[in-house]
């Protein structure tokens, strides 16, 4: 950390904020929370654009992301999972490059030459998106096998952050365990739509791809971390601003199933699920339950219904939630004080009783006033004690 | 049941295989390209984001019954320049905002757009501001309509928004703005003239902006 006084200074009512409420591990923190149990403060978890964690580094003084996370008090530490030993991803002339689902991604920068400049790995191109049958689609020859990872590294990677942190096993957003997200990327977002109204059995040949996959992969991931991993977090987004994408119906149709098995793998090595998934699931949050759910992620709150109050008092019982912070017009748009009335409220309305866990309804993005995510951390720890 | 019945009901159902025999045989009975649009077309998809709007439909069925009115509109779009629908209709450029390639909020809306009747014309995605412009003056549009799906990428429309104003152009087109991370406060704070929150209000406010519009 650097301690020129400008630093310090910024530091300092995190720190104090800190000594006064905190008198448990992060770990010890965050696992009562999900187990429904209040601990001496709400547990923080941390998602941001790269963007913004440089930012957040020249701001307060720190010397690696490490350092950074230690001083906010972020109690989870990510687990990307095994390493890649696959084929290398082949690379084209024009600049994209193969994913594990022999997908092509390009780098979009946006907001060039202004001060929230940033990029994104887009999908230029699915490989299965002209594909008419079944047989065409078993027969691509890109299915990933969970024989591409060496699974050695995971419990050392885990351990390193014991005893003091929480370890959720979250894979990297291009690989982490889901159904329709992959399917989007191989077959198209848009075609990927029409199957779902028009083609069951191209659905279902994909998704079981997909879920054959996942089901072989996790448990070779949960044995290798031993002990070391707290928690497993899948990500598939099924909601949109306004409500689910798809009907219950065919939530229950086509992803129903797996999603139980992915839940009921984690289960079995002791393990409690977390569900990404942003915008509007309300309709659906009856069917994570349902089909083995424990916390559930984003909690959009601009999204229709997702209102942590109300989630909370639905579902408060059988689910715990991580997230509520609102990073489409608090955030980027709003002051300091409406970023500290954001998290008052939901520490308000959700702490109660533990089963919360503070969080942004996604990456707090490359547009957001660093004042904002000062207020934003500075609030976690004003307002999130027992 | 008439065949241009028939025909909202085959959109509205997302049957796009059996929709160009239709157009072409309610075509070879002499019906205009127009009515086939304002009849047939159009109460297709009315219906369909009607049942979207109540959550009895979501966005699969919506997209096969805009991909099925595009459908018609393939054989319908040359013989549209005869008629007067898209004169009292309206031209709308549309595109997705500089440095986000997001399409496909921005494609059912250009297809809803177009299956009422406007003539669209969609720049795609990753649309310079310069484009825009180029396209809106070219195309003398009543309506721009812009969308991003990222909060940074936003941005971009207030780019838009100055370009129109320092072109002297502002006055001269109606700009609806869309995608997730906008809301009515974000279409008021960089000054567009409306916003919708999924394809068929979409489809309701450029109806109104062009009656605003007169």
């Amino acid at each position: 950390m650097k301690e020129d006084k400008i630093y310090k200074d910024r530091r300092y009512r995190i720190n104090e904020l800190r000594a006064n409420n905190e008198k448990m591990t992060a770990r010890q923190r965050t696992l009562k929370a999900i187990d429904f149990k209040e601990p001496d403060r709400i547990p923080i978890d941390n998602w941001m654009v790269s963007e913004i964690k440089k930012r957040c580094m020249d701001y307060w003084g720190c010397e690696s992301e490490e350092e950074l996370l230690a001083f906010l008090g972020v109690d989870i530490r990510d687990n990307y999972g095994p390493s890649y030993v696959g084929q290398e991803f082949k690379k084209y002339d024009d600049g994209t490059v193969d994913d594990l689902w022999g997908v092509r991604r390009k780098i979009v920068t946006y907001g060039k030459g202004t001060d929230h400049e940033g990029t994104f790995k887009e999908v230029s191109w699915s490989p299965l998106e002209h594909m008419t049958t079944v047989e065409e689609i078993n027969s691509y020859a890109r299915w990933p096998s969970p024989g591409w990872w060496d699974y050695s590294k995971v419990k050392q990677e885990c351990a390193r952050w014991h005893p003091e942190y929480f370890v959720l096993n979250k894979g990297d957003r291009l690989d982490r365990t889901a159904q329709l997200k992959p399917m989007m990327y191989l077959r198209g977002i848009q075609q990927t739509f029409i199957d779902l109204a028009m083609n069951p059995e191209i659905v279902e040949c994909i998704r079981d791809h997909v879920v054959n996959y996942f089901v072989e992969y996790n448990p070779k991931v949960f044995e290798a971390g031993g002990k070391e991993i707290d928690m497993f977090m899948m990500g598939d987004d099924v909601g949109g601003q306004r409500g689910p994408l798809v009907s219950r119906e065919m939530w229950k149709r086509y992803f129903a199933d797996g999603f139980r098995k992915y839940c009921d793998i984690a289960h079995k090595y002791g393990l409690k699920v977390m569900y990404h998934t942003c915008g509007d699931v309300f309709a659906l949050i009856p069917l994570f339950i349902e089909n083995g759910l424990d916390c559930l992620q984003s909690i959009q709150p601009q999204a229709t219904n997702m209102d942590i109050k109300r989630l909370k008092k639905e579902f408060g019982k059988h689910l715990s939630f991580q997230g509520g912070m609102d990073i489409q017009q608090v955030l980027p748009l709003g002051t300091p004080e409406d970023v500290r009335k954001m998290v008052k409220y939901a520490a308000d309305n959700a702490k109660a009783g533990g089963g919360y866990i503070f969080g942004t309804s996604h990456n707090i993005q490359a547009d957001t006033p660093m004042e904002n995510v000062a207020a934003l951390f500075e609030a976690y720890h004003e307002y999130g004690a027992y | 049941m008439s065949t241009l019945k028939q025909l909202a009901e085959y959109v509205e159902k997302g049957k796009s295989q059996e929709i160009k025999p239709l157009v072409q045989k309610l075509l070879g009975d002499n019906i205009s390209a127009d009515r086939i649009v304002s009849e047939g077309v159009v109460p297709g998809l009315d219906a369909i984001g009607e049942k979207f709007s109540k959550f009895e439909c979501f966005v699969p069925e919506l997209m096969v019954a805009a991909l099925a009115a595009q459908e018609a509109l393939t054989v319908l779009r040359p013989k549209m320049t005869e008629g007067t629908l898209h004169k009292s209709m309206g031209t709308i450029v549309i595109g997705t905002v500089e440095g986000d390639v997001h399409d496909v909020g921005k494609n059912i809306v250009s297809m809803m757009l177009e299956g009422a009747g406007f003539k669209v014309i969609d720049l795609g995605v990753n649309v310079p501001t310069a484009k825009f412009l180029k396209e809106v003056q070219y195309q003398e549009a009543e309506i721009l309509a812009l969308s991003s799906l990222y909060t940074p990428t936003r941005l971009a429309m207030k780019d838009v928004l100055q370009a129109l104003k320092s072109q002297g152009i502002r006055d001269k087109v109606k700009v609806m703005v869309g995608g997730a991370p906008i809301d009515q406060a974000f279409c008021d704070l960089i000054g567009a003239d409306g916003y919708a929150p999924d394809a068929p209000q979409g489809v309701k406010l450029a109806k109104r902006l062009i009656q605003a519009k007169g």
